[in-house]
């Protein structure tokens, strides 16, 4: 998993601070007219629909804002979104302010609803940061409390909601006053917590990550290292084993004959297993493949035509139907002509004689399409998932054929995947199995 | 070509000895070398045919570097060469997929190891007829 950016990070919280405001843009007037009209509490309508109307307008300016920022640069400077992230706080701060002015001051729960901008801010902002916006909330209510209290300016008192004005009683604002200021930095201090701890977790998980991806490029290497060697004795022991083979006759008694025949044929089975094995480490542990435009099509003729003598010995008919537009693709050829020519020796090996394979090759808009069809004894439902696994033999196809190193496929997975390709197999035992592949065309 | 000069580069003693008797089996005249340098001396001395070169002696590339070397010399530019390399190293990972591109691989014919009997003798015959 990609660490998420900071400036993306911060970006996605801006914009989920305007999705937050469209529910309260909604509730103020809502609320308002049922608490006014129908449970008939007193109440100034007419400032507080204004101010659901000041924050409509001004949600509108922070998302013209916002999306001026992305389109401005492509990086957001994440110094721009917290500004603007401070301002949507400090303005919500202002206009909840407002708000209660007008509809209770003190006497109005809605005082809770400070708490919420405390959470966002400890979560999206620095410790300090978040403090500072508790501190500016602290400081908007204690001095509305404070000139309502002192009538500098006046309290609009909730008839019908309270029994009397509250905010001609001393002890009951300094009480209300204290546990509303406790309750705002307890809850930038917990956001805060919660939100550093889950930063160190994911950090924790990407170190831990990253290692695990070292720890894989080391075996890869040590892999490629041992197998490297092994194959260098393996190619003398095959290749002087394969002289003597060809010289033997008559020489040797059968029994002989027999058993370097034997060490000879194992000779060639290990030895493509080391290839293999070889191979796909060797491409786990490059970063890079050349790549250039080729033709699909000839790409597939090429596979094809280095097959056809192996289907013959079998008496398998090799179908190809390319279609012209099944060109221009952008890779390494030589990388996709080996793909293209182990899923059909796959196919050869797992048909039975007389069977059919079909070549097929199309295009789309963006893709190049090839299907690998054969008529041999398929992969059981269960199994389909794992063929593409390192070593993974479908039980049927140990059966059939004993000697497989169970990584032709993992090869041709691979192969795809570092061309940005896709492969998918359909398969139903005994009837034969299909192999779709798409690689991106060139334009 | 019968009793052609062919000389075998590569520092696996054993699969010299494979190769050679292979190829003294069809009636080539063969010498090897173990390495870059006594390459090239025997190559200014004998001046062979067709050279064999394994492409991974001491470094990873020598035999690369060997043939580069010898296209530079126009007294040697023509001599046919097979690189003996892996499948691996030819896959667009610091080589080019294909021989016979001039700047890159400046060989004529390439042979996995191992190379069975018929395979080697039948690249060679191609190669030999194909530059005289």
């Amino acid at each position: 998993m990609e660490p998420v950016p900071e400036d993306i990070r911060l970006l996605k919280g801006a914009y989920w601070l305007t999705r937050l405001r469209w529910i309260a843009i909604v509730c103020i007037p809502v609320g308002t007219y049922v608490c006014g009209n129908v449970l008939g509490i007193a109440l100034r309508e007419i400032p507080l629909y204004a101010v659901a109307t000041l924050l409509f307008v001004y949600n509108v300016a922070i998302l013209v804002m916002l999306d001026r920022a992305v389109k401005a640069d492509q990086h957001v400077s994440p110094r721009t979104v917290k500004g603007i992230i401070h301002l949507q706080i400090c303005a919500d701060l202002i206009l909840l302010t407002v708000l209660l002015h007008f509809s209770g001051g003190i006497e109005n729960p809605l005082v809770f609803f400070f708490i919420f901008h405390m959470i966002i801010a400890g979560i999206l902002l620095s410790p300090r940061e978040s403090y500072l916006q508790a501190t500016f909330a602290v400081l908007l209510f204690g001095l509305l409390v404070l000139l309502e209290h002192k009538q500098y300016i006046s309290h609009y008192c909730l008839e019908g909601f309270v029994p009397h004005c509250l905010q001609e009683g001393m002890l009951y604002i300094l009480g209300t006053f204290l546990v509303f200021a406790t309750g705002l930095y307890v809850a930038v201090y917990m956001a805060n917590y919660i939100a550093i701890r889950l930063k160190h977790t994911e950090r924790a998980y990407r170190q831990a990550n990253v290692m695990l991806q070292e720890k894989d490029r080391i075996k890869d290497e040590y892999v490629s290292r041992v197998t490297h060697d092994i194959k260098g004795h393996l190619a003398t022991i095959q290749g002087c084993l394969a002289v003597v083979v060809d010289r033997m006759t008559g020489k040797l008694d059968a029994q002989e004959a027999d058993l370097i025949s034997r060490a000879h044929a194992r000779s060639i089975k290990l030895t493509n297993f080391v290839r293999a094995l070889l191979r796909l480490t060797q491409m786990r542990l490059s970063n890079k493949l050349e790549k250039a435009d080729f033709s699909m099509g000839e790409a597939l003729r090429s596979a094809t035509g280095a097959v056809e003598a192996k289907a013959g010995d079998k008496s398998i008919t090799l179908n190809c139907n390319i279609d012209s537009s099944a060109d221009k693709v952008f890779g390494n050829q030589f990388s996709i002509e080996e793909m293209v020519t182990n899923l059909l020796l796959n196919a050869i090996k797992y048909t039975p004689a007389n069977g059919t394979i079909d070549v097929s090759a199309g295009s789309d808009e963006t893709s190049v399409l090839v299907k690998i069809s054969d008529t041999g004894i398929g992969i059981p439902k269960e199994e389909q998932a794992r063929v593409f696994d390192e070593f993974y033999r479908a039980t049927n196809a140990r059966k059939a054929e004993r000697d497989g190193t169970g990584l032709g496929l993992s090869i041709v997975k691979y192969i795809v995947e570092r061309h940005e390709g896709q492969i998918q197999v359909e398969s139903e035992e005994g009837c034969g199995t299909t192999f779709k592949l798409t690689l991106p065309r060139t334009a | 070509m019968e009793n052609a000069k062919i000389l075998i580069v590569d520092d696996d003693p054993d699969f010299t000895v494979m190769l050679k008797t292979v190829l003294e089996g069809e009636g080539y005249v063969v010498d090897t070398a173990p390495g870059r340098a006594e390459g090239m001396e025997k190559i200014q001395a004998d001046k062979p045919d067709l050279l064999l070169l394994d492409v991974m002696m001491v470094t990873w590339s020598d035999g690369f570097e060997m043939a580069r070397d010898i296209r530079k010399n126009p007294e040697y530019k023509d001599m046919p060469i097979i690189m003996l390399t892996g499948v691996e190293q030819r896959t667009g990972i610091g080589f080019k997929s294909s021989a016979g591109d001039p700047e890159w691989l400046p060989v004529d014919g390439f042979l996995d190891k191992p190379v069975e009997p018929h395979v080697l003798i039948a690249e060679v015959k191609k190669v030999m007829s194909d530059k005289p």
